[in-house]
């Protein structure tokens, strides 16, 4: 088993879920640009799920921030969420680059699901 | 005080070796009661630092990532050092970079002796390990 998972959940139907579990780096970035590819193509918006996440670095925020930008330009909804009770080695870099509200980061997946549904990013 | 934790790592530059030195700072870190807080800062640090070895240190895939986890009365000393060709000018050549940084066990120590956050880079361009560091108390 993987020990630190990333799926895509499309159960929300025209929302796709990237669900982002462990700690990721520099090692991981490529699997999660790979599905985040996979998420833009499928033409809906996109949430990144960090909830499960207990360590990412700048390689994952680079991914995030690419994603983001095609996102915007294909016109699809982006949002991250991160849970209510955020990890140490999430909450921290979202902190010090300021990328909260650029990527945009809201807590719950329900809430990152509407938003991503109305076109919503940073 | 003896008995202090030391710890040498050395791996191949490569992206798999960055989450062994993660694991190898949160067991030191368990160790000596670290906050998760401090942790997750210390993580953070030490990953970027450990990839910037594997992205910019070498030009082929063949070097080596070395690093050091020093515990000392105040705090945790870790050192991330490669042997590539450093930073210099165009054309001089280098024996690598290191980056220091340590960690104060305690929250209330005084920032400017407890987290002296270097990099040090020798004269020419050349890593030095007996250079003094720009950030240490010492030097100012």
């Amino acid at each position: 088993m993987e020990a630190n998972p990333i799926v895509l959940d499309d159960t929300a139907g025209d929302v796709v879920v990237v669900v982002v579990e462990g700690e990721h780096d520099i090692y991981t970035a490529p699997t999660l640009r790979e599905r985040l590819d996979e998420a833009l193509d499928r033409g809906g918006g996109i949430v990144v799920d960090l909830t499960a996440a207990t360590f990412v670095d700048s390689s994952v925020l680079g991914a995030l921030l690419d994603a983001r930008r095609r996102a915007l330009e294909a016109k699809q909804g982006f949002v991250v969420c991160v849970g209510d009770t955020v990890e140490p080695g999430v909450q921290r870099i979202l902190d010090i680059t300021g990328l909260v509200p650029v990527l945009p980061v809201l807590r719950r997946r329900d809430e990152a699901i509407a938003a991503a549904r109305n076109g919503a990013h940073g | 005080m003896s008995g202090r934790p030391e710890v040498l790592l050395t791996m191949p530059a490569r992206p798999e070796g960055v989450g062994v030195v993660r694991q190898a700072l949160a067991g030191m870190a368990d160790a000596l009661d670290f906050e998760a807080s401090v942790l997750a800062d210390m993580k953070m640090a030490v990953t970027e630092a450990c990839t910037n070895v594997v992205v910019h240190a070498y030009d082929a895939d063949s070097g080596m990532l070395e690093v050091e986890m020093l515990a000392a009365e105040n705090g945790l000393t870790i050192v991330v050092r490669d042997h590539g060709s450093g930073i210099q000018p165009r054309g001089s050549a280098g024996r690598g970079t290191e980056v220091r940084m340590t960690f104060a066990y305690s929250r209330d120590a005084d920032p400017a002796d407890a987290n002296p956050v270097t990099g040090t880079v020798g004269i020419d361009g050349r890593w030095d390990p007996e250079a003094p560091s720009h950030g240490s108390p010492a030097g100012g």
